[in-house]
């Protein structure tokens, strides 16, 4: 075949590709409805950046003003809404139980007296760490409140005393800690989670579809007519029909990031030449993935469900919520195994730090490898689509 | 007494169904035994530990290595570099081989000296909230303790109590609850079997409903046999297969698991069973709604299997439930699992009593009947479909009977 033949009959096997994306609605379904859904659900789910005005209650049992400006001050935290107040600490810890609030301060009865003598009162605070992300936060309100009280203390004596602010602050905090932290200075849940969770859900759509539409032809009985509307070649098979579904999965994820990155404007100070190379290599690497395993089982059923469970897992194996340092080592090898770990990785690295794309090198080869996979079962399925027969 | 029988026959089909399928015993068993498994293995180190951390000590003095001797001393982070400044610390994040600078400038020493405040700073990379929170809170910790050194120190006081007043006035006690180590694993993990149970459940539903189209002669769900005449028989029939197999997997997804890795089990007996047995149901029942609305096997993978994270996130395991917008609120109602969650994190990890997750246990109820009443409107349906193609195609065995014979009189009638 010449060259222009080839791209005649690229462009056969694309325009026939073409028709049949547009009579099945499923594809419709899948590449554009549910990868936008998801993207809006993630976005507006988090919108508040980090959870506010979380449900907290009190059990005050010295009731003084002192107390009272306790609770006042803690309700004042962005975080934090005092809702209710309990009598015990037991009914409190019901009230955690039946989920009406998720943390409590105790502050026992004398407090404000022992304070007064200087005999160093004990106040609790207790808050539910099944959620890691109000546990946290609410943990740090806790905390600061409880130093702060304490710190009143010292800050009323030393005033007594004569000292200057300036003395006082430096006698209450000798040491400071300035934070710094790096391109998100709100610890934003949103530019953290969404930014994993909607590229993670497009990629597992992009797998899925491509050994779904591999499959279908087998299904449908259809695969002898690509074969040959490709002039039995294999290559040109596929790439016939793999260009509509870049094309498409290109744009809806260049318009995700142009939704985040542009619109909702989360950081990306590495600039846009990152963005659509990791683009790129996001869309291409689940599509070489797919073909790949598609190429070892060539049976629908079977490199589908093979295709979800890796997708469903790659969630967790990418290593963006629960880091993949922290693992046992043989996940840490195994890390390897999902595209989705290098795209986190390329992400963080030139993107969200903006550090040279020469630190992230090898994901990026990664990624270029997953894309080169099907290069070696071309002849396999080349072989299955002629010769194997679907059995429901 | 007919339709029991009849009910027993479709259980009886639908397993057989079940085994002989590779695709539902896939959903139904393999993932049910594997899956929490593996993700027990990836979160059963729980902590970050040890992060690494590159230290610019500008300072050189007996302070700032007291500071960076003490963060290293700490759990959470573990100092791997020594840099020479900051450019040198930034390439190690760079190169992921830190997750967080120090930095003490250098009159960290001698502003302390002259009793004035002194700053470290801390950088962090915020690509991981774990090690970030590791960073800066050990940070916090050891600046909080030298400062209560420092401030003994500069008081003279002459008893070990007085100190104790004058640097904590108000003594605090922090207490984590129903999570004491303060883990991944034991936060996202019952979740995440909850979630396991509820998709493994549709995906298989479906798949064998798939099956049965492909292998039907009228590419219909329901076959046409004398025992699939009432929709009850049908429903129930299928539903008791599905719960007899998911009772087992309940019961090791919630009981084995979590012992084997030792996370957090609270649960008692009667609650687990009180919340797990509607939970079943209306996964079951739900399940078979969606299979009937789907007519190709494969589609039901293409639709079940993305909806798992966002159901996680609705469930309000990871973002708080009181802080879910309203309008995501209304479509968690929609799935079981959302409730199932919930009562399960409380029941389990909280020790909740059955009084204290009723309204979850009431929900689970009402979407029993609910999805009960729709998956028999569909089924119905379904049976009206195969009834009428039958039909469709007796009719037109009987017209070809028909013409056959009058051309056979034709026939007679011109010879």
């Amino acid at each position: 075949m010449s060259c222009r033949e080839y791209i005649q009959r690229v462009k056969e096997v694309a325009l026939r590709e073409c028709a049949i994306l547009k009579s099945t609605p499923i594809y419709w379904f899948c590449m554009v409805v549910f990868p936008m859904l998801t993207m809006i659900f993630f976005t507006s789910l988090m919108h508040e950046g980090q959870p506010q005005d979380m449900p907290v209650g009190i059990v005050d049992l010295d009731n003084t003003s002192t107390s009272r400006k306790l609770t006042r001050n803690l309700d004042a935290f962005q975080t934090s809404r005092v809702v209710a107040r309990y009598t015990s600490v037991s009914e409190a810890r019901t009230a955690i139980q039946r989920n009406e609030i998720y943390a409590f301060l105790y502050i026992p009865k004398g407090t404000t007296d022992k304070m007064l003598a200087s005999r160093q009162p004990k106040i609790s605070f207790y808050y539910s760490l099944t959620s890691l992300t109000s546990g946290a936060l609410l943990f740090r309100d806790l905390k600061t409140i409880s130093t702060l009280g304490g710190a009143a203390v010292g800050q009323a004596t030393m005033t007594a005393r004569g000292y200057t602010p300036e003395q006082i602050r430096t006698f209450l905090q000798p040491i400071t800690i300035d934070l710094h932290q790096i391109s998100n200075p709100w610890t934003n849940y949103n530019i953290y989670l969404s930014t994993m969770l909607v590229p993670g859900v497009i990629m597992l759509f992009i797998m899925l579809i491509t050994v779904y539409s591999i499959g279908t032809e087998l299904k449908f009985g259809r695969s002898r007519r690509w074969i040959q509307t490709a002039g039995s070649n294999i290559a040109v098979a596929l790439a016939g029909k793999m260009l509509p579904q870049t094309l498409i999965f290109l744009s809806i994820t260049y318009g995700y990031m142009y939704y985040v990155f542009g619109i909702l404007d989360f950081p990306h100070p590495g600039g846009t030449s990152n963005i659509l190379l990791l683009g790129l290599l996001s869309v291409l690497a689940p599509q070489g993935f797919g073909l790949f395993i598609f190429g070892l089982m060539p049976s629908l059923r079977l490199s589908m469900s093979t295709c979800s469970l890796w997708a469903v897992l790659s969630f967790s194996m990418a290593g963006s919520a629960f880091p993949i340092m922290a693992m046992d080592a043989p996940l840490q090898s195994l890390s390897w195994l999902f595209p989705m770990h290098h795209y986190f990785m390329i992400y963080q690295i030139t993107i969200f730090n903006a550090f040279p794309l020469a630190d992230a090198w090898l994901h990026a080869v990664a990624l270029i490898a997953f894309a080169m996979l099907p290069v070696t079962v071309l002849e396999k399925l080349k072989n299955a689509m002629i010769n194997y027969v679907y059995i429901p | 007494m007919e339709g029991i029988r009849d009910a027993c026959h479709v259980w009886a089909q639908e397993l057989k169904g079940t085994f002989r399928d590779e695709g539902v015993l896939i959903f139904f068993i393999i993932v049910p035994i594997a899956y929490p498994l593996l993700y027990s293995w990836i979160y059963n180190n729980e902590v970050v530990h040890e992060v690494p951390v590159a230290v610019v000590d500008d300072s050189h003095s007996a302070m700032s290595r007291m500071f960076v001797r003490r963060c290293d001393a700490s759990p959470d982070v573990s100092i791997k570099y020594h840099a020479a400044d900051m450019d040198e610390a930034k390439a190690m994040l760079s190169r992921q081989e830190v997750k967080g600078i120090y930095y003490i400038p250098s009159d960290f020493s001698t502003n302390l000296n002259r009793m004035q405040q002194t700053a470290v700073s801390v950088y962090c990379d915020m690509s991981l909230m774990l090690t970030y929170k590791a960073v800066y809170q050990t940070a916090m910790a050891v600046s909080q303790d030298m400062n209560s050194a420092i401030q003994i120190q500069t008081l003279g006081n002459t008893t070990d109590r007085e100190d104790e007043i004058a640097t904590r006035p108000l003594d605090y006690e922090e207490v984590p609850m129903f999570n004491p180590t303060g883990g991944y694993g034991n936060f996202i993990l019952p979740g995440v079997l909850m979630l396991i149970l509820q998709q493994t459940l549709v995906l298989g539903i479906g798949l064998s409903a798939g099956t049965a189209r492909e292998t039907n002669r009228f590419r219909e769900l329901i076959p046409i046999s004398r025992h699939y005449r009432g929709v009850f028989r049908i429903v129930l029939g299928k539903s008791m297969c599905y719960i007899m197999i998911y009772s087992v997997m309940a019961a090791y997804l919630t009981l084995l698991v979590p012992r084997i890795f030792g996370f957090v089990t609270m649960a008692q007996g009667p609650e687990l069973i009180a919340i797990m047995l509607p939970y079943l149901c209306a996964c079951i029942f739900f399940g078979m709604t969606v299979s009937c609305l789907i007519r190709h096997r494969e589609n039901v993978m293409l639709l079940v299997v993305f909806f798992s994270v966002p159901l996680l996130f609705m469930s309000g395991v990871s973002w708080p439930q009181s802080n879910i917008p309203g309008i995501w609120q209304g479509v968690s109602w929609i799935f079981p699992s959302t409730f199932g969650v919930r009562a399960f994190v409380r029941v389990n990890s909280m020790g909740a009593t059955l009084g204290d997750v009723l309204p979850e246990y009431r929900i689970l109820w009402i979407q029993t009947v609910v999805y009960f009443i729709t998956a028999c409107i569909v089924y119905r349906y379904q049976i009206q479909l195969s009834r009428h193609k039958v039909i469709c195609r007796l009719q037109h065995i009987r017209h070809k009977r028909e013409v056959r014979k009058q051309q056979r009189k034709f026939i007679q009638d011109s010879n």
